[in-house]
């Protein structure tokens, strides 16, 4: 069905139609507030209260910007309230959310796996420890891959400004991070 | 070109923003600067690393754990329902009122009106010396006066006077 199609009926309260929209955004909506979080338990629970507050909203919702991008900026806005609320109370990146990542890379030695999986930790670690700012928007542009239109059209930011703000959350997440990543190691060097 | 142009380009090179000119531009500088060279390879390890592999889920069943939450919000709070709807119910009642106000103001049947004195006077021209006048005008002082008698008892209606 199209997407205005399931908006208009979800804004009359069909539970249904609003079922089919979560299903084609919860993974995109629990994979960006898991950035924030780094816990799968607290990012679903994230995840649910960011769908609840939106079909609470869609009597609002005008079709000026799209529907991805609203429910983005309610994730992101939600997302921000939390990291707020839970300042200085972040769970470090446990084992087990990165072990069975670093288990499925392929064609390497155990000892690379290793490498690998400590320097995932240190730099989810560093990345934990930046402002705000910087954090939402390295999370959206290179965890989520999003587009810089689309983080401009979340963030209500002109593009120029998305790029100076990336570069600058970029150059400072490479700071906290000096001394911290055996940078020879692995196959990342030119 | 200098190392700060450099980071500049090797930053936008992250997400392939830069044009074919500036990628060479780029290369020739990272050959001959070290320093930009292990920069370049540190935000390269950065960038690959910060993904993680495999996207994360959400736990099971999350739809209908979903719709159940917010079918429970509704059961449980009523009055939110109304007042999701209380905007559009006011706004309603409201057009609904000036609507119905307008059409009994519109409908409704005008009384006649008796004009005072003065309104006949502006209204329908009617000059008040033309009275006076016509008292004036007799010649006898008996028909003047009693025309000045009939003139104080009142009667609005000059033709039903005495006439000498």
């Amino acid at each position: 069905m199209d997407e205005k199609e399931l908006i208009r009926r979800s804004q009359a309260g069909d539970g249904e139609a609003f079922g089919v929209l979560v299903e084609r955004y919860k993974s995109k909506v629990f994979s960006l507030v898991y950035g924030f979080t780094r816990d799968r338990t607290a990012a679903d629970d994230l995840a649910q209260e960011v769908f609840i507050k939106t079909y609470y909203s869609l009597p609002k919702f005008k079709s000026e910007s799209g529907f991805g991008t609203w429910l983005y900026r309610i994730a992101v806005n939600h997302a921000k309230d939390y990291l707020r609320k839970n300042k200085g109370r972040q769970r470090e990146v446990s084992l087990d959310d990165v072990g069975e990542q670093a288990l499925t890379a392929e064609n390497r030695s155990p000892e690379e796996k290793r490498l690998e999986e400590g320097r995932r930790r240190v730099i989810q670690d560093a990345l934990a420890r930046l402002p705000e700012k910087d954090r939402v928007i390295l999370t959206l542009r290179d965890i989520e891959g999003l587009s810089y239109d689309e983080i401009s059209g979340i963030l209500k930011l002109s593009p120029g400004t998305v790029d100076s703000r990336l570069h600058r959350a970029r150059r400072k997440l490479r700071e906290k991070l000096a001394g911290r990543l055996d940078w020879q190691g692995g196959d990342h060097g030119l | 070109m200098d190392c700060k142009k450099a980071e500049l380009f090797l930053l936008r090179s992250l997400d392939g923003r830069t044009t074919p000119e500036e990628k060479a531009r780029l290369q020739a500088h990272l050959e001959s600067c070290s320093s930009c060279r292990a920069k370049d390879a540190e935000f390269r390890l950065i960038h690959d690393l910060i993904r993680p592999r495999t996207a994360p889920e959400p736990l099971p069943y999350f739809k209908e754990r979903l719709l159940a939450k917010i079918k429970g919000k509704e059961k449980s709070a009523p009055a939110f329902l109304w007042v999701k709807w209380a905007h559009r119910a006011v706004a309603f009642s409201l057009a609904a009122f000036l609507f119905f106000g307008a059409g009994i103001l519109l409908l409704r049947t005008q009384d006649p009106l008796e004009l005072s004195q003065t309104e006949r006077f502006l209204l329908q021209d009617e000059n008040p010396l033309d009275e006076a006048a016509s008292i004036l005008d007799q010649k006898k002082a008996e028909d003047r006066n009693m025309m000045l008698i009939f003139a104080s008892v009142g009667d609005s209606d000059v033709s039903r006077r005495y006439r000498p």
